[in-house]
């Protein structure tokens, strides 16, 4: 039986446990958060056997074999190092850490102790996306990947949620490096990050704070993103990050020399692109029917999933946590590969390297 | 009522949290109705600038009003908000929150600074929680059970599938374990559902309208409806009068009109909509299916509607307001009537239907 334990009992939190709990082999043996009343308030509604106000509490007395970091990103560095230390494997919520240099020095620590990690990339383990990366992985795209674009919106939605991220100068979001996006963003990126094979691919980045929020007198949060990722003359992307485009989409596109791959996560639906020809006006009507077969499989695929009563809203997370444990009792490979985790990093710092770069000179033209 | 029934005096401080939120503003001008004059209003950095307008016009009266930002989640802030204070009442809270976490901490969490700043400062006199119906269980009750404050509060919220209730019931046990345990004085007001100008939509009690049709689940039932104002007095004199420390008190308006006498009128006066009446028997029914169906698929379906949540919020039941009458000497100052025309006056005026 491996032994969990969760540390920083928040929203996202609820998640990981409801999922864990769908798993056999495993059991919750302890949780932290540094405010007790909501490791209690975790504790009483999850049956999870104990509940610490201190780590170091947890780590010795539960004595787990993995450690979920579900806090702040600002902390998952200072923890899951702590827990590495003391030889617990470390799944830590995303984003992976605050940068590069953090995650590197995370990776070489659990490489030396032979030690597992994992990021909370949950999106890149859904349905869909499992059938995305098989047929990728069989070949489907004829290559590796021309091109790829990757849409992550995130919807403000209502003036009071973003009244309350505004007004609140002390929330931990507006002290992250690349704030709003640096929380949001890495979803949309790992899934470019899965499919380049080049290290250091050059980023251009060009973001703006949107009209809504400068309505709202904002002008430190970045929420619309525009970025080019190329590597050297072979594989190129595209991520757009958008508080405003409507639809709010979370869309997938990669291109290869011999079709392409559309994944809409929102909808769970994957549709294969052919690169033929049908002859004359044919081409102004077979393809509809295809598309319209395709999206039809994916309906009775959902159905068939949800009849299945698999078809939860993080049942990725499911996926992946099953995944990060098997390596662990197999000594297998980690369902995330380091390298795409450094990589994400690598982008993101690039990114907010580049934002603030821009906003340092639209500062200096202001004052002149 | 004469104000040597109060614990405190007209320049006593007094804090009220929340105070730009719906039963808020209500509370300070009824404070100030009462000739109290020294009056502390935390509010959120977030909260809307025109009630903060309009708290800062009541000070133009020559009382002083203090306007107080911050968190209630940072213990600086609650120990700046309530230094030298004498009562508290207590109306911030997490609401229309969707997850345990965030009800919990924005209700608990909250409440435990701020009682823990009253200790530090060692003058209070009486901290007023303000709770809600959400509290109590139903489950073992007989259909018209008459609900007041001796009835059982839920003892497994987290059963309920609703946050707000969760926090609210744990809102309570700390608030009386700090008063067991370290001698706050409390008193407790339960508010039903509480409606009027400002506040659009119809209450859960009545329907709801999750599907994309408005499902009428109240049938023949009474909605505890109490006006703002009126259970904002009900609020200032239990955080006032002598002699109810420890105690709570349920606030519900007289003249309560049923469910379906509410959709009807609200349909006249304000929009009229398609609605299909559920009868009792298949609510439950439903509600019991989709409690197992959430259960067996591990939480595919949210546990949103379950049996726990049919018996407090749509099984036939009565309300009585007695002992706040008996114990506080409130009564409604706004009749129902007249406070339903208002409300309906209101929906209609901000152009926002539910």
């Amino acid at each position: 039986m491996l032994k969990v334990a969760i540390v920083g009992c928040g929203k996202i939190a609820d998640a990981h446990a409801s999922q864990i709990q769908r798993l056999k082999g495993c059991e919750i043996v302890g949780v932290y958060d540094r405010e007790p009343l909501m490791a209690k308030q975790f504790y009483e509604r999850f049956s999870v056997k104990r509940y610490f106000d201190d780590l170091t509490g947890l780590l010795s007395d539960a004595r787990p074999d993995v450690v979920h970091v579900t806090t702040p990103p600002q902390s998952h560095f200072a923890i899951a190092r702590f827990c590495l230390e003391r030889g617990c494997h470390v799944y830590v919520e995303k984003p992976f850490t605050v940068d590069e240099a953090e995650a590197q020095s995370l990776v070489e620590l659990a490489t030396e102790r032979r030690l597992k990690l994992t990021v909370g990339h949950d999106d890149q383990f859904s349905h869909v996306a499992r059938r995305m990366r098989a047929l990728v992985q069989s070949g489907y795209l004829g290559g590796p990947p021309v091109h790829m674009e990757s849409h992550y919106c995130y919807d403000l939605g209502r003036d009071g949620y973003a009244r309350t991220l505004l007004a609140d100068r002390r929330h931990w979001v507006r002290n992250l490096p690349g704030k709003l996006l640096h929380n949001v963003i890495s979803h949309g990126l790992a899934r470019i990050a899965e499919f380049l094979t080049s290290d250091s691919p050059q980023v251009i980045a060009y973001g703006f704070v949107s009209p809504f929020l400068k309505r709202l007198n904002e002008d430190a949060i970045v929420d619309e993103l525009r970025v080019i990722i190329a590597e050297e003359e072979r594989t190129t992307a595209y991520f757009t990050f958008s508080s405003q485009m409507r639809p709010s989409i979370h869309q997938f596109r990669v291109y290869g020399p011999k079709g392409g791959l559309i994944l809409d996560q929102d909808h769970e639906t994957l549709i294969r692109l052919r690169p033929g020809r049908f002859k004359s006006y044919l081409e102004k009507f077979v393809p509809p029917v295809i598309l319209a077969e395709q999206h039809l499989e994916n309906l009775l695929r959902n159905v068939k999933t949800f009849l299945a009563r698999d078809f939860q809203m993080k049942s990725g997370m499911k996926y992946l946590i099953d995944a990060f444990y098997r390596s662990i009792i197999q000594d297998g490979p980690v369902p995330i590969p380091y390298r795409e985790i450094l990589l994400t990093a690598r982008m993101m710092d690039a990114i907010f390297a580049q934002l603030a770069t821009s906003r340092c000179v639209v500062d200096a033209e202001l004052r002149t | 009522m004469d104000n040597k029934d109060f614990i405190v005096g007209p320049d006593d401080p007094i804090l009220v949290t929340g105070a730009s939120g719906f039963i808020g503003p209500r509370v300070v001008e009824a404070l100030l109705h009462r000739g109290f004059r020294n009056l502390r209003c935390f509010v959120r950095p977030s909260s809307r600038p025109s009630r903060i307008e309009a708290l800062n016009a009541y000070g133009r009266d020559g009382a002083r009003i203090d306007l107080v930002e911050g968190d209630l989640l940072c213990p600086e802030d609650c120990t700046r908000a309530s230094k030298d204070v004498m009562v508290v009442f207590h109306l911030a809270a997490g609401t229309g929150e969707a997850s345990f976490p965030d009800a919990f901490m924005n209700s608990v969490v909250t409440t435990r600074n701020l009682l823990d700043a009253c200790l530090q400062h060692r003058c209070l006199s009486r901290f007023v929680n303000i709770s809600s119906f959400a509290v109590y269980t139903n489950i073992r009750a007989p259909r018209w059970r008459l609900l007041d404050e001796s009835c059982p509060i839920e003892g497994r919220p987290e059963l309920r599938g609703d946050a707000y209730c969760f926090a609210k019931v744990k809102q309570e046990q700390i608030l009386t374990d700090y008063g067991k345990r370290l001698g706050i004085p409390y008193v407790i007001v339960r508010p039903g559902s509480v409606y009027g100008p400002g506040h659009d939509g119809i209450p859960g009690r009545v329907g709801i309208n999750t599907f994309g049709v408005f499902l009428h689940l109240g049938g023949f039932n009474t909605i505890p409806f109490t006006y703002v104002n009126n259970c904002a007095e009900a609020i200032v004199l239990a955080g006032l009068k002598k002699g109810v420390d420890g105690e709570a008190f349920n606030v519900v308006d007289d003249d309560l009109p049923s469910s379906r006498r509410f959709l009807r009128l609200y349909k006249e006066n304000v929009r009229r909509f398609t609605s299909i009446y559920v009868p009792h028997a298949v609510s439950y029914a439903l509600c019991y299916l989709w409690e197992k169906y959430s259960s067996r698929s591990q939480g595919q379906l949210p546990p949103v509607f379950n049996r726990r949540r049919w018996h407090s919020q749509w099984k036939k039941t009565r309300y009585s307001n007695e002992k706040v009458k008996a114990r506080l000497g409130w009564t409604p100052q706004v009749p129902t009537a007249e406070g339903l025309r208002r409300y309906f006056q209101s929906c209609v005026d901000m152009g926002r239907h539910a």
